[in-house]
């Protein structure tokens, strides 16, 4: 996180903003964020031009903007956080959905980083510790409204465990949907992870431009189920699911 | 007087690179192979300013990393044989993918010129290019062309010359920079490089040292030396270890990265295209619904334009060489049986004819799969077939050649060139013939209605087809999991957008596989039906045995005085005649001595004989089996008295058997020629016979024996 030690509060808001963007619309272009962050187009282009300067998004008038790997990493800092806070306060102190926004945006930069920090392990703890989440707070709840229910605790402390599984397995962060080529539909988006394996199909795929780290966006799937067509650095390409499989990438 | 600059044209596949070469030499160009793959190599010739320009045009790659044969060719002429200039044509409308193999050429160190091909399309998509800040970044000459209008030749032949002419510093080679660890693991493999003065100073320690890095096979190979191996394997898991990616992945992107740092400076978009016309057409082209009919239909409108277009003037040049040979043949006296005579009618102008009868097909077929490739609609039928073609091993482009043999063994063999994986190539060559073409037809038309009740008439012949079918998908099969065994292609591939092919590239690429069919198979398939012809000739009749047919005739002469019934009888001695002629030719004596062989599968020695003529063409065996039978030379599939023969000498079970045999056995001469000439090795073209001949037998055998056990159609 060495890079977004630096960033102001407002920096981290277009930051947020340019990554909601990229996921619903694919593209970003200056005025779409300024409609979002409700500040003038001139605001917009100063702050584009000092995240360029921090390398934490690709800004020039040749292309669209995106986010660089730096930039997608800070910025799935600052959503996670955002989304923790703003879950905490809906689900654990009911606080109404928009008063929630609100104050988790506020609160995501201005408590210092460290307890932020902990505060967001704090909330992710008890979101899945099996004696802790949602059910803790529920079964709390339930505690006020029967009297005695101990003998229902181990049925209860069981299926939180499966849940702590499955969530270990989709990889913690909501922001994060990490997932391989092969398994897209046609229209969805993604950034390439990594490329495995040293086999030719994997050199092919890279010599090609499918590196790490550019856009690819699913076309069509062949007629009879095979290979993909996916459009990469402008054209289109077509792959094996056997050849997509080794490609890690990340839903946007 | 100008020296003598000998310049390679470079580019990704349909970059237009091909249009350029046939604009900058016109006419005056040489087809060839390079030696030991079956990779074409055209050179063309041109003159500019006092210049004799040599032009060779490399293969189309995406890249210089030896994995394909191509590849490596193209490669190694630029590497070993340094071009005094290297021309890489770009696609302009899709920059920055080909800009990849520019960088490449660019670390070469060789003189470059970058064509920005397509330029108007590029023009149309909103682009705009800086070429003076591209020619700095690459260290090369950047030229804008537009091949197909011929926009741009004259510029691009001044620099070249330019660019020829150029005193370069080999030390300032531009490089990109790997990064940090690459390139201090880059600066530690160098030296034990430079230790190997040889490789070192032809290639330069950099290059090798980023190749080496990049895991690149011909050059791993070239360079023996242990310490740089032991290095190398220390730097590439080294690199691993820090960077959580491999090497080459690492060298790619930046590359790409390299790329795409120039583009941002020399590119601006004046317009924002989101979705282009191509990817309109493509929404109902490769249709999951629409796909496959729309793929079936464009199939069945090249078989159409292939064979029955391409029927009428096969007709008419049979009748031609018929003609010529009739009138050639009436200057000798009536009557007499000159060998010169039957040498030139039969031998020679039938096999020239036997040559150009399949040029109609040949050349409507690559007119057609010329427009199939030039419009990018190729790539998208390998894309719709590829599940299906894979499954058996092969490349989704497969399927285009195997449908063509149906018609024609000939053409389809020839249109595997779109192949451009050497394995998928030779074993979609090699099981072609099993796709049971045209001119067996007329031996199933003679036999199924002979031996099998009207209902049965279709089915049999269905049954037939899919045997062939079948022993393709077997045969490719195992030829993958066996000689051509190996990790199947990748089939990453690119999906050219959509373009209108121009005419003369459509003519110019239907003229040169026509003329190169003619010269290098035409002259094979010539050679082996003269062989052919002699076999079915010599010895010919002796004297005492021509004498008694000769008597026997002047007596009916003599004594029949009916008109009707002295020809009836002098056309039976005449048969007779042809029949014993042919028995005693060394192709009857041939079928006498394979009897052993022959029994196995319930052949007899006539039998035997009609397939040694069928090898000059399948449709032959029908005639040779007339003559056998004394029916006549002219005996044709509808023939009832030959069917009547043939229904009193052998059982349905036999009749069979002939038609399996005919299916599955040896090729025509003429496919084994075009194999001969398409794989560019005789081993391949007879293992194709011997390999085909021998599966026939042992399923006849089979089956013949089986049948034989089992009491089914004795």
């Amino acid at each position: 996180m060495t890079g977004t030690e630096t960033l102001t509060a407002s920096l981290e808001d277009y930051l947020e903003a340019i990554f909601h963007i990229v996921a619903e619309k694919h593209a970003v272009k200056p005025r779409d964020i300024a409609r979002r962050l409700k500040v003038s187009y001139a605001s917009v282009t100063g702050a584009l031009r000092s995240l360029s300067e921090k390398k934490l998004i690709n800004y020039s008038p040749y292309d669209l903007i995106t986010l660089t790997e730096e930039g997608e990493v800070a910025a799935k800092d600052v959503v996670r956080r955002h989304e923790i806070l703003h879950d905490f306060f809906v689900e654990v102190l009911a606080v109404p959905e928009a008063d929630a926004d609100v104050a988790a945006c506020r609160m995501e930069h201005s408590i210092p980083r460290d307890i932020v920090e902990r505060f967001v392990r704090f909330v992710e703890f008890v979101e899945t510790c099996p004696r802790g989440g949602q059910k803790w707070i529920k079964g709390f709840g339930y505690q006020c409204d029967h009297t005695n229910t101990w003998e229902n605790c181990e049925k209860c402390i069981a299926s939180c465990l499966d849940e702590v599984k499955v969530r270990a397995k989709e990889g913690g962060a909501k922001a994060m949907a990490l997932s391989r080529l092969k398994d897209l539909r046609p229209g969805q988006r993604c950034k390439i992870v990594k490329v495995r394996g040293r086999s030719e199909a994997g050199r092919r795929i890279v010599e090609m431009g499918v590196t790490p780290g550019s856009v690819v966006e699913v076309e069509r799937i062949a007629p009879l189920g095979d290979p993909i067509d996916v459009k990469v650095k402008g054209y289109h390409l077509s792959l094996r699911k056997a050849e997509a499989e080794g490609i890690d990438v990340e839903i946007i | 007087m100008g020296s003598r600059i000998v310049v390679a044209l470079a580019g990704n596949p349909n970059s237009g690179k091909t249009t350029i070469f046939n604009n900058l030499t016109g006419a005056k160009q040489h087809v060839g192979n390079y030696p030991g793959v079956t990779v074409e190599r055209k050179e063309g010739y041109s003159r500019y300013d006092g210049h004799e320009i040599m032009f060779v045009d490399l293969p189309g790659t995406y890249s210089l990393t030896a994995y394909s044969a191509e590849e490596l060719v193209a490669r190694n002429f630029i590497v070993d044989e340094k071009p005094d200039v290297v021309v890489d044509i770009i696609d302009s409308s899709n920059l920055e993918r080909n800009l990849y193999l520019a960088v490449q050429l660019m670390e070469t160190g060789v003189p470059l010129v970058l064509a920005f091909n397509m330029s108007d399309e590029a023009r149309a998509r909103g682009y705009e290019f800086d070429l003076e800040k591209f020619s700095r970044f690459f260290n090369a000459a950047v030229v804008r062309t537009v091949g197909h209008k011929g926009e741009g030749m004259e510029e691009l032949m001044m620099q070249i010359v330019a660019v020829s002419l150029q005193k370069r510093d080999p030390g300032e080679t531009p490089s990109v920079n790997y990064g940090e660890e690459l390139e201090e693991e880059i600066g530690k493999i160098m030296p034990f490089l430079k230790g190997d003065p040889l490789v070192a100073e032809k290639y330069g320690a950099r290059w090798l040292a980023v190749k080496l890095l990049e895991n690149d096979r011909d050059v791993l190979e070239k360079v023996s030396s242990d310490a740089v191996r032991a290095q190398l394997a220390k730097s590439s898991s080294h690199i691993e270890g820090i960077l959580g990616e491999n090497p080459e992945t690492i060298i790619a992107s930046s590359r790409y990265g390299y790329i795409s740092g120039a583009c941002q400076e020399a590119v601006h978009s004046t317009v924002e295209v989101l979705h282009t016309i191509s990817d309109k057409i493509d929404t109902v082209i490769t249709n999951r619904v629409l796909g496959i009919p729309i793929f079936l239909g464009l199939m069945y409108l090249v078989f159409y334009l292939t064979f029955t277009l391409g029927d009428p003037p096969m007709g008419w040049i049979e009748g031609l060489f018929g003609w010529l040979g009739s009138s050639i043949g009436a200057l000798w006296p009536e009557g007499s049986e000159s060998l010169l005579r039957s040498l030139i009618v039969d031998g020679i102008i039938g096999g020239v004819g036997g040559v150009i009868v399949f040029l109609p097909n040949i050349l409507l077929l690559f007119f057609a799969i010329a427009i199939l490739e030039d419009s990018g609609y190729m790539a998208r039928a390998a894309f719709i077939m590829d599940r299906l073609m894979h499954k058996i091993g092969l490349h989704g482009k497969s399927f285009i050649p195997m449908l063509i043999g149906f018609g024609c063994s000939v053409p389809a063999i020839m249109a595997t060139r779109m192949l451009e994986n050497r394995r998928d190539r030779l074993v979609t060559m090699l099981v072609v013939p099993l796709m049971s073409c045209g001119a067996r037809l007329p031996i199933y038309a003679l036999i199924i209605p002979a031996f099998f009740p009207q209902a049965w008439n279709a089915p049999m012949l269905w049954i037939i087809y899919v045997i062939g079918v079948l022993l393709a998908v077997i045969s490719a099969k195992i030829l993958r999991g066996t000689i051509f065994k190996g990790e199947s292609v990748p089939f990453v591939m690119e999906l050219t957008p959509y373009r209108l092919p121009t005419l003369r590239g459509v003519l110019t690429h239907m003229w040169q596989r026509g003329w190169l069919y003619l010269k290098k198979a035409g002259t094979i398939i010539l050679g082996i039906s003269i062989v052919l012809w002699a076999l079915t000739t010599f010895p010919g009749l002796p004297e005492d045995k021509a004498e008694r047919f000769e008597k026997e005739k002047q007596a009916v002469e003599a004594t029949v005085t009916d008109e009707e019934m002295k020809k009836e009888k002098i056309t039976s001695i005449e048969n007779a005649m042809t029949e014993a002629s042919l028995k005693g030719s060394i192709a009857g004596r041939i079928g006498h001595a394979l009897e052993p062989v022959l029994k196995p599968m319930g052949f007899d020695w006539k039998i035997g004989t009609a397939l040694i003529g069928a090898f000059a063409a399948k449709e032959v065996f029908v005639a040779q089996l007339g003559i056998v039978y004394s029916v006549g030379k002219e005996a044709s599939e509808e023939s009832s008295e030959l069917r009547d023969q043939l229904r009193a000498n052998y059982t349905p079970l036999v009749a069979f058997c002939i038609m399996l045999f005919c299916l599955v056995s040896a090729p025509c001469m003429a496919t084994i020629a075009v194999t001969r000439r398409e794989s560019n090795s005789w081993k391949w073209a007879l293992f194709q016979l011997a390999g085909l001949t021998v599966m026939a037998w042992i399923l006849t055998v089979v089956v013949f024996q089986a049948g034989r056990l089992l009491g089914i159609g004795i």
